[in-house]
Order: C-alpha cells, then sequence, then structure tokens
C-alpha cells in the first residue's frame, strides 16, 4: 500500500498545474455550498437562540405565529397564578405579556424603509429573558416614552442610537438603552412599554405572553391547567418549538436553493475531475502496465485511482472551506415570513459544516474518479508495457 | 475560415473530453442564465412600474390600515387626477401551503387605474355586478385548475375579518400585460371583505393617479401633508419605490446571486482552461511537426485558441437553450408566494452566449499561448 500511495501522491506533484487547477474548480464548488448553508445556519440559529428550555409563549389556541394570535387582558392574571409559572423576589409572576406590531424604519445600507418589529413587553420582560443585557444605557422605564433596542438593530437601521428620538404610533420614543441578547432576534428588534403601545397602535388586546416554568418539566402539567380552564382559549407551547418552528419555511427555502446551485455546478466540477484523471491514466499507460506486471490487482489500481482523485478534491474542498470562512460573523438580514419583519442575522459556519462540505468534496471525486479509474484497471499489460 | 476544418478535427480528437467540456460549459451558462433570471424578476415589477401612479401607505408601516374618508382629502390634492383604493387580504386556501395574493379592491376605479389587468369585457361586467365575485390571473386559475364560474373558499388569515369563511365565484381569469400585475393574484371587490370586517372603512393603500411624472415628489409631499398630526399619518411614494421595498425585504438578493454567478464561471473557467491545456500538451508533437512544416505561431495561436472557442460556444448554446426551454413560468410553477415569476427570456440568452465567448477566450489564452512559444526542437525530441 505504502508504495502505490506514495506513487499516487507523486504523480500528483508531476502534474501540479492541472491538479492544482481540478483542486481549485472543485474548491469554488465548496465555497458556494459552505457560504448559503452558513445563511441558513445562521438564520436558524438566530431564532432558536430567541427560545430558552426554561420558557413558554401563550398564544390563541390555533395561532401559528404572534401575529395572528390575540391574548385579552382578563387571561394575563388567569396564567400569572398558575402555580407552574415561576415568581421573582418580589413576589410577582415571571411573564410578560406582549403585542408586536412593525414600524417602518429607513435601512442604513440602502435608505429603503424596512419592517422592523416593535415589540411592547411587560416589566418582568427583561427577568423573563435572562439572555438580554444592555450594553449601553439603561432599561426602558415602565410608563415613559422610552424604548431599548438590540444591537443589530442599531446598526441595520436609521436613527435607533443611544439618545435619538424615534417616531411611530403618532408619538416620540426615546432611545434610552442598546440591549444583545445572545445573538437571538431580539437583537433586531425595539422593545417598550406594552402597556403604552397598546393605545398608540389602537389594540385592545395583547399577542402572546411569555412566561418562566418554575422548572421546565413544569411544562406538561401547565398544558392541562390551561386545557381545563374554559376562560383560556389558549396554549401554552414551549418557548424552543415555538421559534424552531417559525424559522422552518425560511431555512427550507435557502437550503433548497443552496443545495439546488451547487448539484448543478457539482456536475461541472465532477466533469472537470473526471477529464483530469482520464488524462492522468491516459499518460500513465505504461506506468500502470507496470504495475500490473510487478502482480498488483485491478482491485489495488481502481483503489489507487480512485483515492488520487478524492485526494485531489479533499485538498480542494479544504480549500473551499478556507475561501468561505471568511464570511462567518458577518451580518446580514433578510425578511421572516412568519413574522413578516426584517431579522438580522449572522453567517454562521460551524465544524459540521465543514465537515459536510469535505465529505461534499470527496464524493465529487469519487464520482468523478471512477470511470477512469476502471479504465485504468481494465488496460491490458501487454499492450500497456508496449506504448511509448 | 480555412482553417475550421482543421480545428474541428482537433476537437473530435478525443471525442470523451469534448463532450465534457462543452458540458461543463454548458451547466455554467444555464446556471448563469437562470440566476440572472430569477433577479430580473424580482426587479421586474419595479421596472415595469408606471411612473404616474403613486401610493400612499400608514406612516408607521404598511401593515396598518386607515380610513376611506382620506380618499376625498386625497383628491383635493392638485395634479391628482384618479384614486384607488386595495386592501391586502391574507385569506388561506386550504393549506398556508397554497399561499397566493388576494387584494380587496374598489373595483371599478382600480380596473380603470390598472390597464395591466386585461379582462374580456363581459367578464369585466360580470365581476362589477357581482358583490362577491373575484377575478384570478391566468397563472393562478393554472395552478389550482380553476375555470369561470367556479366558487372559491377563503379561510380567514387576519383576525379583522372575523371568523367565518369567504365564499368567491370566479367571474373572470385575467392576463396580464405588464410586470406590475403578476399573473398570480386574485382581485375581489372590497365592500365584501368591509361588511364583514370588524373594523369598518378601512383602506390599506392608496394608488393615486397623477397628471405629470415630474410631479410625482410634489404631489406626494401634498397628500402627506394633508394627513400630518393626524392619528393616520401617510408616507406616500412612486409605485416604482414601493416595489423596489419589497424586493429588498430578503436581503441582499443582487450580492448573494451575483457573488454565486461568479463562482460559477470562475469554476468553469479551471475546468475549461485545464482541459485545453491538457490537449495542447497531448499534441505536443503534432503541433510541432505542423510548425515544421511551416505554419506560423500567430495560426498555431488562433488554431487552439479558435478550438476553445468553438467549444465554449457550443457549450453556451446548449446551456442557454436548455434554460430557455426548461426555466420557464409555463414548465416550472415556482411562482406563486412572494417569489415572482420568473423565465429565461432571448436577452438571457444573449448574455449566456456573450459570457460562453468570454470563457473561451480567458480559458484558452494560456494553452493557446503555449502552442505558439513550444520550441520545435525540443518539442520533436520528446517522446510521448
Amino acid at each position: 500500500m505504502g508504495l502505490i500511495a506514495s506513487y499516487n501522491l507523486r504523480s500528483m506533484v508531476v502534474r501540479k498545474g492541472t491538479a492544482a487547477m481540478t483542486s481549485m474548480g472543485i474548491a469554488m464548488v465548496v465555497a458556494v455550498f459552505v457560504m448559503t448553508l452558513a445563511i441558513a445556519q445562521g438564520f436558524r440559529a438566530t431564532l432558536v437562540a430567541s427560545g430558552s428550555p426554561n420558557n413558554v409563549i401563550v398564544l390563541r389556541k390555533g395561532a401559528t405565529s404572534e401575529t395572528v394570535s390575540a391574548v385579552m387582558r382578563p387571561q394575563v392574571p388567569l396564567i400569572e397564578s398558575l402555580p407552574q409559572i415561576a415568581r421573582s423576589s418580589d413576589g410577582r409572576a415571571l411573564a410578560s405579556p406582549e403585542l408586536v406590531v412593525i414600524i417602518s424604519l429607513p435601512r442604513q445600507s440602502d435608505n429603503q424603509p424596512a419592517n422592523v418589529p416593535l415589540r411592547g413587553v411587560g416589566p418582568k420582560a427583561f427577568e423573563v429573558r435572562d439572555a438580554l443585557e444592555m450594553v449601553e444605557g439603561r432599561r426602558f422605564t415602565p410608563g415613559t416614552r422610552e424604548i431599548n433596542v438590540g444591537r443589530l438593530a442599531v446598526g441595520r437601521f436609521k436613527g435607533l442610537t443611544l439618545g435619538s428620538a424615534v417616531k411611530f404610533g403618532s408619538a416620540t420614543w426615546t432611545v434610552a438603552g442598546v440591549f444583545t441578547a445572545d445573538d437571538a432576534s431580539f437583537e433586531s428588534e425595539v422593545w417598550g412599554d406594552v402597556d403604552l403601545m397598546m393605545p398608540a397602535f389602537q389594540r385592545g388586546a395583547y399577542q402572546s405572553i411569555t412566561a418562566r416554568l418554575v422548572d421546565p418539566s413544569a411544562f406538561d402539567s401547565l398544558v392541562a391547567a390551561v386545557a381545563a380552564d374554559p376562560r383560556l382559549d389558549l396554549r401554552p407551547r414551549r418557548e424552543l418549538d415555538y421559534y424552531a418552528e417559525q424559522s422552518a419555511t425560511m431555512t427550507t427555502v435557502i437550503r433548497a436553493f443552496g443545495t439546488f446551485v451547487t448539484l448543478i455546478l457539482s456536475v461541472g466540477a465532477v466533469f472537470g475531475a473526471m477529464n483530469t484523471m482520464y488524462a492522468a491514466v491516459a499518460y500513465r499507460t505504461r506506468e500502470i502496465g507496470m504495475l500490473r506486471a510487478l502482480g498488483f490487482s485491478r482491485l489495488r489500481i481502481v483503489t489507487a485511482f480512485l483515492a488520487e482523485s478524492v485526494a485531489l478534491a479533499v485538498v480542494g474542498g479544504g480549500i473551499g472551506c478556507l475561501l468561505a470562512l471568511p464570511v462567518h460573523g458577518l451580518s446580514t438580514g433578510t425578511t421572516n415570513m412568519a413574522s413578516f419583519s426584517e431579522v438580522a442575522f449572522k453567517f454562521r459556519i460551524t465544524p459540521g459544516l465543514m465537515a459536510g462540505g469535505l465529505l461534499f468534496s470527496a464524493l465529487m471525486g469519487a464520482v468523478g474518479g471512477l470511470l477512469p479509474a476502471i479504465r485504468a484497471s481494465r488496460i491490458p499489460v501487454a499492450r500497456a508495457l508496449r506504448e511509448i | 475560415m480555412k482553417f475550421l476544418g482543421l480545428v474541428l478535427k482537433s476537437a473530435r480528437r478525443s471525442r470523451r473530453r469534448t463532450f465534457l467540456t462543452v458540458l461543463s460549459v454548458a451547466i455554467a451558462v444555464f446556471l448563469f442564465a437562470s440566476l440572472r433570471a430569477v433577479l430580473d424578476g424580482f426587479n421586474a415589477a419595479a421596472e415595469a412600474s408606471s411612473s404616474t401612479r403613486i401610493m400612499t401607505l400608514r406612516s408607521t408601516s404598511m401593515i396598518f390600515s386607515m380610513p376611506t374618508s382620506h380618499a376625498d382629502a386625497i383628491r383635493t390634492v392638485n395634479g391628482v387626477r384618479d384614486l384607488t383604493w386595495a386592501n391586502w387580504f391574507g385569506g388561506i386556501y386550504k393549506d398556508p401551503k397554497n399561499f397566493f395574493a388576494q387584494f380587496a379592491i374598489e373595483p371599478e376605479s382600480y380596473l380603470r387605474m390598472y390597464p395591466e389587468i386585461v379582462l374580456a369585457p363581459e367578464a369585466r361586467r360580470a365581476f362589477l355586478e357581482d358583490r362577491t365575485g373575484c377575478v384570478v390571473g391566468d397563472g393562478l386559475a393554472k395552478r389550482f385548475g380553476w375555470t369561470v364560474g367556479d366558487r372559491v373558499v377563503l379561510q380567514v388569515g387576519i383576525p379583522t375579518y372575523g371568523s367565518q369563511d369567504f365564499t368567491f365565484t370566479i367571474r373572470g381569469i385575467y392576463r396580464t400585460s405588464g410586470a406590475a400585475i403578476d399573473n398570480q393574484s386574485m382581485f375581489f371587490q372590497w365592500k365584501f371583505a368591509d361588511e364583514r370586517s370588524l373594523v369598518k372603512g378601512q383602506a390599506g393603500w392608496y394608488v393615486t393617479q397623477i397628471a405629470n411624472p415630474d410631479q410625482a415628489a410634489e404631489v406626494a409631499l401634498a397628500i402627506d401633508q394633508k394627513f400630518a398630526n393626524s392619528p393616520y399619518e401617510t408616507k406616500t411614494d412612486t409605485e416604482k419605490a414601493f416595489q423596489s421595498s419589497f424586493v429588498s425585504m430578503f436581503g441582499n438578493l443582487n450580492l448573494l446571486l451575483g457573488s454565486i454567478a461568479v463562482a460559477v464561471v470562475i469554476t468553469t473557467l479551471f475546468v475549461a482552461g485545464n482541459t485545453m491545456a491538457m490537449s495542447v500538451r497531448e499534441r505536443t508533437t503534432e503541433i510541432a511537426v505542423m510548425r515544421t512544416l511551416g505554419f506560423p505561431a500567430k495560426t498555431m495561436f488562433f488554431l487552439v485558441g479558435g478550438e476553445g472557442i468553438l467549444m465554449a460556444l457550443l457549450g453556451g448554446a446548449v446551456g442557454a437553450g436548455l434554460a430557455r426551454l426548461i426555466v420557464n413560468p409555463d414548465v416550472l410553477h415556482v411562482a406563486g408566494g412572494f417569489i415572482p415569476e420568473f423565465g429565461v427570456n432571448n436577452a438571457h440568452v444573449a448574455t449566456g452566449l456573450a459570457l460562453s465567448v468570454f470563457i473561451g477566450v480567458v480559458a484558452g489564452v494560456i494553452p493557446a499561448t503555449m502552442a505558439s512559444r513550444l520550441k520545435i526542437v525540443d518539442a520533436l525530441r520528446r517522446v510521448a
């Protein structure tokens, strides 16, 4: 095995020009593959990060998202008084009745109006979502026209920096602070006092209640308790499940698109690899004849050439991953169709994704190298040796 | 031209290699033309929008509506010639996956202001006379197999419209004569939706016809000033601005699809250039013999380069032709929902062919130079 492996390796070095070109072709395909999937990955991670295993979100029965849900005022204390809901040190329930509306703000990059989610939250919101951390200024004071802005929203939309005044809902609001939320979608949002948002947008009901459970295992008994109360036409869901569901459509679309493009593109790269390997086999007919004469079996010849092709492709795959790497962490945005508002997120290249890219390149190498390798093994020994 | 036979002959030298190269160029051009078509599809509505139509929305966001009494106030603005309004309905046809756009329109004025909606006179009359009637685009009708007279039941998607299902009768199937209106939408009478709406007399947006396109900014400002400091402040802009803000919702599509297209081209350059270099190397002796016979270096350059362009052009023709056939709104039914209709047109085919020539030239330069710079003595001495 050692001899034949080093033979293949050295053959690659001899044809370094051709080998490099083939690898680069595959590198480009893998780069596109990794980059498009990094979008899907980043988008999903941002939404999933919005959920916490300890939290539940309560929506109207049958509502698929906050936008189409309604929670009536009298229902809030009924939920808050359930024993499954955790309490803060002052004895009040860790629950936040919320309302999400969309406001229009110009984007920094192209000045186009974008749909920015504006979330009215209850006084306990920051305790329920403990990943939130103020990085500038302070929390808004309940009962005043103050707002807090997510870090990504500050960068993406105009006029949201600390201290600036924003006009919406026939009033002017002041930015009192900027927060981070572990890359969750909240970082694309604007937050304010829900009891001021409702009259400002002529709404009479909340849309959801997000609450902290005393213990993640209390979820089932909470669902039962809500179902047993005829005054509650609501359904609690685990926050994690809810946000994973919200990201599903968009993630599927991006993944499907990325796969479609890379599949077509990979056919071209496989042809390139095939050409290269056929030429390699034709070049080395005499050498192959020699190997066969020395007693190497057909199978060994096939595996050797296949391995050469795969190695060539995996080198390309590695380069492709490196080419894609600089986009990691770049922030971009798109509209989440489930909420009809913009979500900013970062490209996210995970080790798993890079492994996927390498595997994909190996596959391209194997497919491209198979036919030439078989041809190599079928060369009649006598004729091959006679060839000049 | 007299060398064409020779070029063809050498292209046939290794048929399998030529075939694979042509196919990889074909794939690149196919992908390139399709990406271009998708991008153009997204931008088409903005480009085809009328310059004499301006749209008024709530300044807060397009999801909020405003009273229809705004209509009278807008009519008094100088330069306004005609006006209509519409509402987004957001109903669900059987399953949320069957998403398509439904608009509640003020029928007479809307059809008057959007000549892009082409309806037969009798269909138009039937639609105007039936309070629960609707018209659907020919693309949408095809998607669900609807014909005139069919009943369409929509579940309510936005809570404002109550909880009872809406039943419509199809009174006409329209064609479009411009990309400002797509053929995947449904229009019905605003009155019908308003009757069941929890909040009466609401318009999602107003469309105003202005006499002179140069006045657009002026009229828009005058309209917005009418409602400044009211509970329903407005934001008025041209139809084009509205459409392009819609496209920008998806994020930076130009950059994303553009970079993929560049990656496609580079991949193909590597593949094609590599193959041509390989074939030149194989023919070293042959080229040396030709040089000895007196063919000038320049001729060798053009022979090899010409072979590259020929192969690329052939691949380009196959790829662009396939894209024209397959990526076609009549064949693919991807449109609907938020994705606009798109298809590869002759302009994309031309761009694709130009691209293939570019690939042929760039990929052929190095091998052609190699061929023309060959040292005859060394090449003749070389074995294999």
